[in-house]
């Protein structure tokens, strides 16, 4: 039996940053593909961050699978071999019958990769009610967390209706920012219920900076002391979720 | 299984100093543990993943694992220094830290404390595999050490970090496990020996332990000599004279130099060699001059040997002291070496033969047989040896060794069979200096230290030390030491010894002294001392002299020599400090 699968993208920056916020998990990851699309689902090794990934066959110039297939790959090396790529490259990704990962950037220069093993049990989701739902531009969020470093390595968030507040407290200070409703910034506040919530700068920093400016705009949704859930919107992309557990006073 | 019961009875394994409850707790424990696991239990309550010979190490810095910490408990990196700092013992430090934890994971009540054994010996297995020190090899070990850390309770943690950085100190000696897996498998302790014999033959205490619990004494009896599993060698006790060697070994027997190198069993198959040091750790890679030459020397492709090493003088051929050789014993630039320190390998023993074991055969059968199949040349040589029948031959045959740059003489018992992991006095040694009464050098095993004040502040100004008791397989106390060191001494012991240090004392330890620190046995270090005496403090030799006393020695000094090839096992019996007492008090009586 031949295995179709073609996957072909019409310019280089969602594939490199997707792999580049996923590359801020895990060294090895194992992508889904079937008929609707590529899905990927991955946690860091000390279950405090999780990526969910769909991307829907609508969203590629060119897209074709037969049957649910797996395959793996070393993120690092997947990695070096997209940032070969222009942005206006497209990239064609398939599996050869020798059972490599076939890479075609732009028109004319072809990789094949060494696939692994994948190694993947399911990864359940978090399920929780989020009370709490702030829509913000991806310059904004990533400014606040810049600013938010300086001295701390957590973020507090504090929804109230009308209000987003941001802050963070170290050994050299402490820092707040304000969004108030209405700012240019704040694209969406709604807040069931006022929620608090504390996440590590290590965590999220990272993978922010990673889908930059590919994201338009960010929605974080949390509780008090329960995951985050900060969903980038890449216009070409179904999903990009990513999870992160809380820090709580002990 | 999961890990945390294991980490339970570890638990109570380092809360207890007496042996028979170590045993009952090991007892416990290898009847609750699934056979198909017992071989990994077994390795990890000695904080190993193979045994000694494979080399295998999982080689993980304290510093990449205050990182994982970190990352998974959101505890500052310097917060957990600090506690390391005051506590000494990394995994002692983060248990109790743990629980301030404020990262909290994706999935706490759904994966909880579930690791299971298996689950975290791949994951160490997989982390001793990595090689290398580059970023891509480091985060990988730090995403293993993150997820073994994951959501485990305090005393999980504390033990995986143990293992995980090589302090697993539970004192839990092979011979304890041997008793234990006696008692476990074979329903009395009395088959200890039979184990014992393959342990012996193996070197591998997590296949017997398996082999006893899946086939029981059968199977136990099946153990055979095998190329590439060293066998654990035959040691010698000690004389002091040729006249007390006669007394002991009757009228006729072997005499063989005694070179100062190192022991190294040679083994063989088609061309390819391996070598292990007297401890059994693979010693393959110091030695590539071996590896080259010995199929060369050899008639047959199938063999175990024994040899010693020996450091030479290229040009007069001439034997230079063990020191010379640890300069072999480097990582890197192990071909420099080679050239920069000439050996030759001095051939003693052969332990199996195409095919066959010769452990049972007597000791000039083998000594014939090895004579049959060596070719000897500039490289490869048969230790010189005669037969003797009487003290002046001893004696000028033990002049001719130290004339030709050896420590001494080798006697052997000419029917004894090659017992495997046992001392006796099928062997004795004969060294010079132990002729003279006073001023003897003994090889003794550091057990504790005091620090030291003026420029000794910070490192260990004395050290404790203690003899080995072979019968209850103890270390009892014999003396303090604070002389004789150089300050270049005094920051190597600080260096080596400062991970050696244990929260308690290891219940082999015998001794009534309040060091400020305790060490795991593991040193040997060589002292001279100008007398024995009695001692109401030391445990040495208790009650053996007189009721309700031991032996200390008086003005011990150090002598500059650290005996990294010997294991505390090794080191000066107190049966031999006895004797040496009994040898002083005659020459007092005489020349009175």
């Amino acid at each position: 039996m031949t295995l179709v699968f073609s996957a072909k993208t019409s310019g280089s920056d969602d594939l490199k940053a997707i792999i580049s916020a996923i590359s801020t998990l895990v060294e090895e990851a194992t992508f889904v593909a079937n008929a609707e699309g590529i899905t990927f689902r991955g946690m860091d090794p000390s279950h405090v961050a999780l990526i969910d990934i769909s991307w829907p066959n609508s969203a590629f110039e060119k897209y074709e699978c037969d049957n649910d297939i797996k395959f793996g790959v070393r993120v690092d090396e997947f990695s070096k071999l997209i940032k070969r790529a222009e942005k206006q490259d497209s990239i064609e990704i398939g599996i050869s019958e020798d059972n490599m990962l076939l890479v075609t950037i732009g028109k004319n220069k072809k990789y094949k990769m060494r696939l692994i093993e994948s190694s993947a049990s399911d990864t359940p989701l978090p399920k929780i009610p989020y009370d709490a739902k702030i829509g913000l531009t991806s310059s904004a969020f990533d400014k606040i967390l810049g600013d938010v470093q300086v001295v701390s390595d957590y973020l507090t968030i504090k929804a109230t209706t009308s209000k987003a507040e941001f802050s963070g407290k170290g050994d050299s200070g402490e820092v707040l920012i304000d969004l108030e409703k209405g700012m240019e910034q704040l694209t969406d506040i709604s807040v069931k219920q006022e929620s608090t919530g504390t996440y590590s700068l290590e965590y999220l920093n990272p993978v922010v900076k990673a889908v930059g400016t590919t994201a338009g705009s960010v929605t974080c949704e949390y509780s008090s002391a329960k995951p985050l859930r900060i969903e980038f919107k890449v216009a070409n992309i179904g999903r990009i979720h990513f999870y992160l557990a809380p820090r709580v006073e002990s | 299984m999961k890990f945390s019961i294991l980490a339970e009875t570890f638990e109570k394994m380092e809360n207890t100093a007496k042996r028979l409850e170590l045993t009952d707790h090991l007892v416990d424990l290898f009847k609750s543990t699934p056979p198909d696991l017992l071989a990994k239990v077994v390795y990890l309550i000695q904080g190993k993943l193979r045994p000694d010979f494979e080399g295998v190490e999982i080689g993980v810095a304290e510093k990449l694992v205050i990182r994982a910490v970190h990352r998974s408990t959101a505890i500052e990196v310097k917060r957990i220094e600090e506690a390391y700092r005051k506590d000494g013992d990394l995994g002692h430090a983060v248990s109790k830290l743990i629980e301030q934890k404020t990262q909290t994971t994706l999935f706490d009540a759904v994966a909880g404390d579930n690791q299971t054994v298996e689950w975290v010996y791949d994951s160490l297995v997989k982390i001793a595999e990595l090689e290398g020190s580059g970023k891509n090899v480091l985060d990988k070990k730090m995403n293993y050490v993150s997820s073994l850390l994951n959501n485990v309770s305090p005393i999980s943690a504390k033990f995986i970090i143990k293992i995980l950085i090589g302090t697993m100190r539970l004192g839990v000696a092979d011979n304890t496990i041997l008793d234990g897996l006696a008692i476990a498998y074979t329903d009395s302790k009395s088959n200890r020996e039979k184990i014992e014999a393959a342990y012996n033959v193996s070197s591998d205490l997590g296949k017997v332990a398996q082999v006893a619990a899946k086939e029981g004494l059968k199977g136990i009896e099946e153990f055979k000599v095998k190329v590439f599993s060293p066998i654990r060698p035959m040691l010698a006790d000690r004389v002091k004279s040729e006249q007390e060697a006669i007394e002991k070994m009757g009228k006729r027997f072997a005499a063989e130099y005694k070179l100062d190198g190192e022991r190294v069993q040679i083994h063989l198959e088609n061309g390819r060699v391996d070598l292990f040091s007297r401890r059994l750790e693979n010693i393959r890679s110091y030695y590539p001059d071996i590896v080259e030459n010995i199929p060369k020397a050899l008639k047959v492709k199938n063999a175990i040997l024994e040899a010693e090493a020996v450091a030479i003088n290229e040009n007069s051929g001439e034997f230079l002291p063990f020191q010379e050789l640890m300069h072999r014993r480097r990582k890197y630039n192990v071909d420099k070496a080679v050239l920069q320190y000439p050996i030759t390998v001095n051939l003693f023993d052969v332990l199996y033969l195409d095919g066959k074991s010769c452990l049972d055969l007597g000791y000039e059968q083998r000594r014939k047989l090895l004579n049959d199949i060596v070719v000897e040349d500039n490289f490869t040589k048969v230790i010189p040896q005669i037969l003797v029948t009487n003290e002046s031959e001893i004696e000028d045959f033990l002049e001719n060794s130290i004339n030709a740059g050896c420590e001494g003489l080798m006697l052997k018992v000419l029917n004894a069979p090659y017992r495997a992991g046992a001392r006796g006095s099928n062997w004795l040694k004969l060294k010079r200096e132990y002729r003279n009464d006073l001023g003897d050098s003994l090889d003794l095993v550091v057990i504790g230290a005091f620090f030291g004040r003026g420029r000794r502040t910070g490192k260990y100004g004395t050290l404790l030390l203690a003899t080995y008791n072979d019968d209850d397989d103890t270390f009892p106390s014999i003396c303090k030491v604070g002389t004789g060191f150089t300050d270049e001494n005094l920051d190597q012991f600080y260096q080596i010894l400062s991970s050696k240090v244990t929260l308690k004392k290891n219940p082999r330890i015998k001794s009534d002294m309040e060091a400020d620190v305790w060490f795991e046995p593991e040193l040997v270090i060589e002292i001279v001392a100008s007398e024995i005496t009695l001692s109401p403090i030391h445990k040495t030799a208790q009650d053996a002299i007189r009721k309700g006393s031991g032996l200390a020695l008086r003005f011990p000094k150090f002598t500059g020599k650290i005996r990294m090839e010997k294991s505390p096992e090794n080191a000066s019996t107190d049966q031999e400090v006895i004797s040496l007492y009994k040898g002083q008090t005659k020459i007092t009586q005489n020349t009175d």
